[in-house]
């Protein structure tokens, strides 16, 4: 199995966390030996990986071979059962602070959009900001407002979800998960539920968002974007980690039989 | 039609109109019933023997209630029906009461949010058609000209309530719900006077509608919490209240409202006298309700997808307010028509309190056949059906206030 750490900062500050002086490829989320059982079924076999600040990670893989499980452990929508994992230096535990620290600072987009259908797309966005952090609605307002630009939807503000096209809600989903500031975003299959027209519009939002130097961990199957923007990919197969490496490698280069045969499959 | 210039506008023309409905072909009444009612032999049947019986019933109730029917023991026990045995000097209290109600009314129906203006909003009232039906029947029974008095200034105070809504401070404004909750507790308090007399001497009309009100407030935050419990990460709260709900579903409402008072009694320090009558019937009421609503809550709370509340964790919310934000809107939004259901018939079980002896609606119908200027005068028939009336009113005004508060939470949903 490889090991996954970013070239070389393995020996960055462990435990302290990313501001201004932190420098591009610090690490931002790392896992240890993590695994992950439903019942008896084991999800997750030894994961070992780290996320540098800036990088764009994104994982590839079979269906049901662990990913969605994967990154769902980062933000504790699922509990590991061992190993660690650590985000911006602070570690995951039982403990509800731990955890509430983390998913403040850590946004997730779904597949399937998520939206709160009985909130209009601007109470989507403030939501978190008015309720987690605490801002007045002015700003909560204004930040929305910004990022809803970001994403190039203001105006469609004060609409449902229900009212827009799958594209659009997936947008809004991006802009509520920016809205929280948060210093990494968590992406499960975002185009996958999505009409092929639409898919563009939502991968050029997440590629401008990487290139203003947001930490990404990617989980997609479209082979443009990873090789546009991604600067490592991972590929997984039975709940472990098969191969990394850059996305030139795997188009390359891959060395692992799943690899080959996976891409075959999907290229 | 002369052909056009080019294959393509002569196309045109036919192509287009197809998807706009059928022009509206004019439809003679004659046309009508031939169509609908005697389209076959044996759809033909079938209207002439429902025709039949419906005129059948329409000529009996109409020959009864115009003819043969003795209202006089309506019309001399109107206030009877109203409030029981309420002391005659507390009137006052009881249309100061309905007026507090019809000012919130005015106000609520000022501030609610319509597009339409007030057409629309009046157009909303008509939902409350049923009660001002019941308002006519009473007034056209009642032999004097002061009930008119008071319900025209009732109206009054409604279109007041209704014109001072837009000089409402914002602040006020914004939380159409607590104006309306305000406005029944200060109804309450208007009637009962505040130390004054308490509701154990209400009876009638006015103890039906203290019952199922209470019942309804007290029960809907009980089961919700009850129905929350029952998906709880707690083993312990998830026995107590599954064992709460499985045991009081499973027995009847009457043994309950018999039980209300040992069992009460079970649970109150020694010492303590017992609670009025009233009370334990209240709360019987509640516990009983209390289960079901837990149950339509359950239903709804399955209905709201897991993703809803991992967005919502994702985001930083805790628990608590991903519930009271996220899910259980969205929850009670699905289960609105059951809960109403469950409401409406609230409103109907409050009659069994008769068979603890107390004077609510049903009970007033019974015992005013007692009168002796009425006793033995075979009148149950024009007693009961006035008090069906009067519950039949009520709760399909409910029903129709459920179908536009559906409506009305509908907007935006997918
Ligand atoms: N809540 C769950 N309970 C039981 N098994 C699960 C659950 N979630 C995922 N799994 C199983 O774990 C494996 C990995 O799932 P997942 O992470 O969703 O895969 P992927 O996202 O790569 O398609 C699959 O075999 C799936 O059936
Ligand atoms: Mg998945």
């Amino acid at each position: 199995m490889t090991d996954v750490t970013t070239g070389g900062d393995d020996t960055a500050r462990d435990g302290v966390p990313a501001d201004a002086t932190a420098a591009k490829g610090d690490k931002m989320i790392s896992l240890e030996h993590v695994d992950k059982f439903f019942g008896g079924f084991q999800a997750l076999t030894d994961i070992n990986m780290n996320v540098g600040l800036q990088e764009v990670v994104v994982v590839i893989g079979p269906s049901g071979s662990g990913k969605s499980t994967l990154i769902r452990c980062v933000n504790r929508l699922e509990k590991h059962d061992s190993g660690r994992i650590v985000v911006d230096g602070v570690e995951m535990s039982d403990d509800l602070r731990s955890i509430q620290e983390i998913r403040k600072e850590t946004g997730m987009v779904f597949q399937q959009f998520n939206l709160f259908p009985h909130m209009t797309v601007l109470e989507n966005v403030t939501l978190g900001p008015r309720q987690v952090r605490r801002w007045n609605k002015a700003k909560a307002d204004e930040v929305a407002m910004k990022m809803l630009e970001r994403v190039r939807i203001p105006e469609q503000a004060d609409k449902y979800p229900g009212q827009l096209s799958g594209g659009q809600q997936q947008r809004v989903a991006i802009a509520r998960a920016l809205a929280m500031q948060p210093k990494s975003m968590l992406f499960d299959e975002p185009t996958s539920a999505l009409d092929p027209e639409m898919i563009k519009e939502v991968l050029d939002t997440m590629e401008d968002l990487a290139e203003s130097g947001m930490t990404m961990v990617v989980v997609t199957h479209e082979m443009g974007f990873a090789r546009a923007v991604a600067d490592r990919v991972v590929f997984m197969a039975d709940g472990q980690i098969v191969e990394v490496g850059t996305p030139e490698h795997f188009f390359t280069d891959p060395q692992e039989e799943r690899t080959k045969l996976f891409l075959s499959q999907i290229l | 039609m002369s052909g056009g210039p080019t294959d393509v506008a002569t196309l045109e023309p036919t192509s287009a109109p197809e998807p706009s409905p059928p022009p509206a072909r004019r439809v003679t009444p004659r046309e009508w019933v031939r169509e609908n009612l005697f389209s076959t032999w044996y759809n033909s049947l079938l209207t002439v023997v429902f025709g039949a019986l419906i005129v059948w019933v329409i000529f009996g109730v109409a020959r009864f209630v115009f003819v043969t029917a003795q209202w006089e023991i309506v019309r001399v026990n109107l206030t009877n029906f109203m409030v029981g045995r309420l002391s005659r000097d507390l009137l006052p209290r009881v249309w100061g009461g309905v007026g507090v109600l019809a000012l919130t009314i005015g106000l609520l129906t000022g501030l609610s949010p319509v597009s339409g203006g007030w057409r629309e909003r009046v157009g909303n009232l008509r939902r409350a058609g049923p009660l001002v039906f019941l308002v006519v029947v009473f007034l056209s029974l009642a032999g004097t000209a002061t009930p008119w008095f008071l319900t025209l200034g009732t109206v009054a105070v409604a279109v007041a309530g209704y014109g001072c809504a837009r000089f409402l401070p914002a602040v006020i404004a914004r939380r159409a719900g607590m104006v309306g909750v305000v406005g029944v507790i200060a109804s309450y308090l208007v009637v009962s006077g505040g130390a004054g007399p308490s509701y154990a001497a209400f009876g009638g009309l006015l103890l039906t509608l203290f019952l199922a009100l209470g019942g309804i407030v007290l029960s809907f935050p009980f089961g919700l919490l009850l129905g929350l419990g029952r998906r709880s990460t707690f083993p312990a709260v998830r026995v107590v209240c599954v064992g709460y709900i499985e045991l009081i579903r499973g027995v009847p409402l009457i043994t309950l409202l018999f039980m209300s008072g040992f069992a009460l009694g079970f649970f109150l320090p020694p010492g303590m006298s017992r609670p009025e009558l009233v009370t334990r019937a209240l709360v019987a009421l509640v516990l009983f309700t209390a289960a079901y609503v837990a149950e339509i809550v359950r239903g709804g709370l399955q209905g709201v997808p897991a993703g809803q509340t991992e967005a919502a964790q994702a985001i930083g919310l805790s628990p608590l307010r991903t519930t009271y934000l996220i899910v259980l809107p969205q929850a009670l939004r699905n289960v609105i028509p059951a809960l109403v259901g469950q409401f409406i018939s609230l409103f109907k079980d409050t009659s069994l309190v008769t068979f603890l002896g107390l004077l609510e609606l049903l009970g007033v119908a019974q015992v005013i056949l007692e009168q002796p200027d009425f006793r033995g005068a075979g009148l149950q028939t024009e007693t009961l059906m006035f008090a069906s009336l009067i519950y039949w009113s009520w709760c399909y005004s409910m029903s129709r206030a459920s179908q536009r508060l559906e409506t009305r939470l509908g907007v935006g949903e997918r």
